[in-house]
């Protein structure tokens, strides 16, 4: 009867009542529930900024954009374009006097003689030269006077909005004090109006004087240098031809035809200058950031992909367990050198290494060596490949590994030897695992700053293809290099502000995508082979 | 018979050639990383050494940086740091010299490493704090909904986001919007929120690791869902948090981009400590050991008197960044091998 065993002894005493203890359960969801609240919010929230930040661009850069007409810069870069590739031909004339010069050095022919029979030469360059003068008054007159209007437009602006500011904060007396000054925009654009005619004649005249010159063009000794200087003559036959149409575009051009709102989104996207602070015009076009990003990330994908993958197969299925167990976290440990320890190495070392190789008389032989600019493409790119490689390398080896064990029994149990089974049956097996580790790989090579800011050489321009490869070797800048440089030193909420918001976006965008598609291709290679 | 064997004795050939090309671009990686190390370690390591006890250069890691001045004196060239200078104008008041000066090229990295340590401090406790909490939520509490789901992806992408993004953000939100200028707390925030996605994914998929069997078998006797992830999913989870918490800690202290226009200063004189007010600690701005070693390695012209600094630099933030992340995969080799199920 009495060994049913009282069960309250086997439940301890109960301390806090069940209310008390359901309400500390609820505390502390709420409390790991409100931080996640928070971390939501917040990595919302830098999307979000980032969008608001980047967007208020397209409106500023196209009253840029307007101002540029209405001022009549634009009018004035049609005549300064004229006279920028006169000097380009001006260049290559000397350009050629160099080479002339050089390949005669080469069949030990004496200064003096050189310069005796260059002479007629270089007093046909000069004779080309002068020929621009006049052209040139022209243009830094136009400047001069375009200038002006722009800065009295800008002031006249500021003003403006500054009155309306005030006026809409109510403060009427404040707003009547700040005098907007007219600018007589129409005389200015008039006088500006009557460089069309100016152009023609100094053009003709620079045509007729031209024409007789290269009638008279002396001839070279060399039939390379002669072959060159002839197509120098038929590039300035063309030049002297496109000046009509440089004059009908003058004629017709008006400060009033308007600039199509989209014209802000395309001057970004397909822009091929960015320059700021410059007194005549901004502009903020991606293209040589973008262009210059794109190549480092080629160059260091080009050694890091074979490099990783190498590694990566080798570490999987070659090496003994020994060498396994030592390669493996070596490699990933290079994933922790700093950034910016690279790229003070690569100024230090690299740069200078790669310059001196070049001027070694190994590589005579490539025609762009020996390079001049130690901080180039190629090195930011050396650099890069070595940061691309423990995540290609991870990656892959883990992808690798993956594969199912009986993959490869059955690929030995039907005669295969190793290499076949790697390279028939595993790699192929694994290859979607292996181009999402190149992905992430190309995704931290493209936002990587420190390397390239200090590697790249940090000059804005599309580097020159005409040389084939030697472009890699070529300064350039990047997309996270110019903010990381210029970031600093814009006023908040400039046009030059938020363009830099907006190469952020491109980036956040480019980079976001890379990683979706990397993970999924990965989620498609687990479920293949699962 | 004859045709097989030579034919499998080529193609063995061909094999063990590209075993070999194999290997050798493994190590050639090994290679270029050693020779890394060893390039900063030794040219560093005359910075940071001495030949003389107690072999470290204290100075270097206790002193401020200071300019350098250089100059020739009865022959000699002197080169004395900005303090040292002032102390010889003192006894040298009638001698006229010309010295050329060399911008942080004296004295040492003391306010840097100072600075770095504050920035990975309160920036790690930052994202360690909402970074665990929002992986107990996620894996622990939340329902795996879709909204849940969209979340998980919408954060592990922005894991992969470059850091000058974050620090684009920070600036703009940090420094200017809420108007915190350039300031340790700017800098935690942004520090925090850069490591945040990847410290919520890690802590979360090893809280995830943690077998379902072990938390019902917890709840089946009766303890409730806090004692449950207290006792029976935070214990296993932990070397993986750790683990993820330490290259955190890595890749806070290693990052330069986002810290440039948000927290750190090239030059200050004053300590963080030394502030009139307690508040004002978290609106300063700290000098931090990449920054610097990105301004002297670019900033300033380069000639032989600023190897030192520069290399000395490195290498500290080298091996102290590299020893974090030792530690991290040391911890992880040894928690792997303890636990398996």
């Amino acid at each position: 009867m009495e060994g049913v065993a009282d069960l309250q002894t086997l439940i301890p005493p109960r301390t806090t009542s069940r209310r008390v203890q359901a309400a500390i359960e609820q505390g502390i969801k709420a409390f790991f529930g409100g931080n996640a609240l928070v971390a939501i919010i917040v990595l919302a929230l830098i999307t979000i900024f980032l969008f608001r930040e980047g967007f208020g661009f397209f409106g500023q850069n196209l009253t840029n954009l307007r101002l540029y007409r209405q001022a009549g810069l634009e009018y004035v870069d049609i005549i300064r374009d004229v006279s920028t590739q006169h000097e380009a031909l001006s260049r290559k004339l000397s350009d050629i006097r160099l080479q002339e010069a050089r390949a005669m050095e080469k069949r030990s022919v004496p200064v003096e003689e050189i310069n005796a029979t260059l002479a007629p030469f270089d007093q046909f360059a000069s004779a080309f030269g002068d020929t621009a003068e006049n052209l040139r008054t022209l243009v830094s007159d136009l400047t001069d006077q375009a200038s002006a209007l722009k800065e009295s437009l800008y002031a006249r602006a500021e003003l403006a909005a500054q009155r309306a500011q005030l006026e809409r904060s109510g403060a009427l007396a404040a707003a009547e004090k700040i005098a907007v000054p007219a600018v007589d925009r129409a005389t200015a654009l008039a006088t500006l109006h009557q460089g069309a005619a100016t152009f023609e004649s100094v053009s003709a005249e620079m045509t007729a004087t031209l024409y007789t010159l290269l009638a008279q063009a002396p001839p070279l000794p060399d039939a390379a240098e002669q072959k060159t200087f002839d197509q120098w003559k038929t590039r300035t036959r063309e030049y002297l031809a496109g000046l009509p149409k440089a004059s009908e575009n003058l004629r017709t051009w008006s400060a009033e035809t308007p600039i199509p709102w989209y014209r802000s989104i395309s001057s970004f996207l397909f822009g091929r200058d960015w320059v700021t602070a410059s007194f005549w015009q901004d502009w903020y076009g991606i293209v040589p950031l973008l262009v210059g990003s794109i190549l480092v990330s080629i160059v260091a994908l080009f050694f890091a992909v074979p490099l990783g993958v190498a590694s990566a197969i080798y570490v999987s299925e070659i090496a003994s367990v020994h060498e396994k167990r030592f390669i493996k976290p070596y490699i990933e440990f290079i994933s922790a050198i700093p950034s910016v320890v690279l790229g003070f190495f690569g100024i230090a070392v690299v740069g200078q290494f790669i310059r001196a190789a070049s001027q070694s008389p190994w590589f005579k032989w490539i025609s762009f060596f020996p390079i001049s600019e130690r901080l180039n493409i190629f090195t930011a790119g050396c650099l890069l490949a070595l940061m691309a490689v423990p995540t290609i390398f991870t990656l892959a080896e883990d992808a690798l590994r993956n594969v199912p064990r009986g993959f490869k029994e059955a690929s030995y149990a039907l005669g295969a030897n190793r290499l076949q089974t790697i390279a028939r049956v595993l790699v192929p097996a694994s290859l979607s695992g292996i181009v999402s580790a190149i992905l992430l790989g190309l995704g931290r090579v493209i936002g990587e700053t420190m390397v390239v800011l200090l590697c790249a050489g940090n000059r804005i321009a599309i580097p020159d293809f005409s040389q084939g490869l030697g472009a890699i070797f070529q300064p350039v800048h990047t997309m996270t290099g110019i903010i990381a440089q210029e970031m600093g030193e814009v006023v908040r909420g400039s046009t030059h502000y938020r363009a830099l918001f907006m190469v952020g976006l491109v980036l956040f965008t480019i980079t976001l995508g890379i990683n979706y598609l990397a993970q999924k291709l990965v989620a498609r290679y687990r479920m293949s082979i699962g | 018979m004859i045709a097989v064997t030579s034919k499998s004795r080529r193609s063995r050939r061909i094999e063990s050639a590209i075993f070999w090309v194999l290997r050798l671009a493994t190590y050639f990686i090994l290679a270029c990383a050693t020779y890394i190390f060893l390039d900063i370690g030794i040219k560093g390591g005359r910075t940071v050494f001495t030949t003389t006890p107690p072999f470290i250069n204290v100075p270097f890691l206790t002193e401020p940086p200071q300019t350098l001045y250089v100059f020739d004196y009865e022959g000699k060239t002197l080169t004395l740091s900005d303090r040292q200078f002032r102390e010889w104008k003192t006894t040298h008041a009638d001698v006229e010299v010309n010295p050329s000066s060399v911008a942080y090229s004296a004295g040492g990295i003391w306010p840097c490493i100072v600075g770095t340590a504050l920035l990975v401090i309160g920036s790690m406790a930052l994202a360690l704090l909402i970074g665990i909490s929002s992986a107990i939520y996620l894996s622990e509490y939340s329902r795996n909904g879709r909204m849940i789901r969209l979340v998980r992806i919408a954060i592990l992408n922005l894991a992969g986001v470059p850091s000058i993004v974050f620090g684009l953000f920070g600036f703009g939100l940090f420094v200017i919007f809420f108007g915190w200028n350039v300031s340790l707390i700017a800098g935690w925030f942004t520090l925090g929120l850069m490591v945040l996605p990847a410290i919520i994914t890690a802590s979360e998929e090893s809280l995830r690791a943690v077998p379902q069997g072990l938390r019902e078998g917890s709840l089946a006797l009766g303890a409730s869902k806090w004692q449950t992830i207290r006792k029976n999913v935070l214990p296993y989870a932990m070397p993986g948090i750790l683990t993820s918490s330490i290259l955190g800690i890595a890749r806070v202290a290693g990052e330069t981009a986002p810290i440039m226009f948000t927290a750190a200063y090239a030059m200050k004189d004053e300590m963080p400590w030394q502030v009139a007010r307690w508040t004002d600690f978290f609106f300063q701005g700290v000098m931090a050991l990449p920054y610097h070693i990105y301004v002297v390695s670019s900033k300033i012209p380069q000639n032989e008197y600023t190897e030192r600094v520069q290399y000395g630099g490195a290498f500290v933030f080298l091996f102290l960044v590299m020893l974090i992340a030792l530690t991290s995969i040391v911890l992880r080799e040894r928690s792997r091998s303890r636990l398996s199920w």
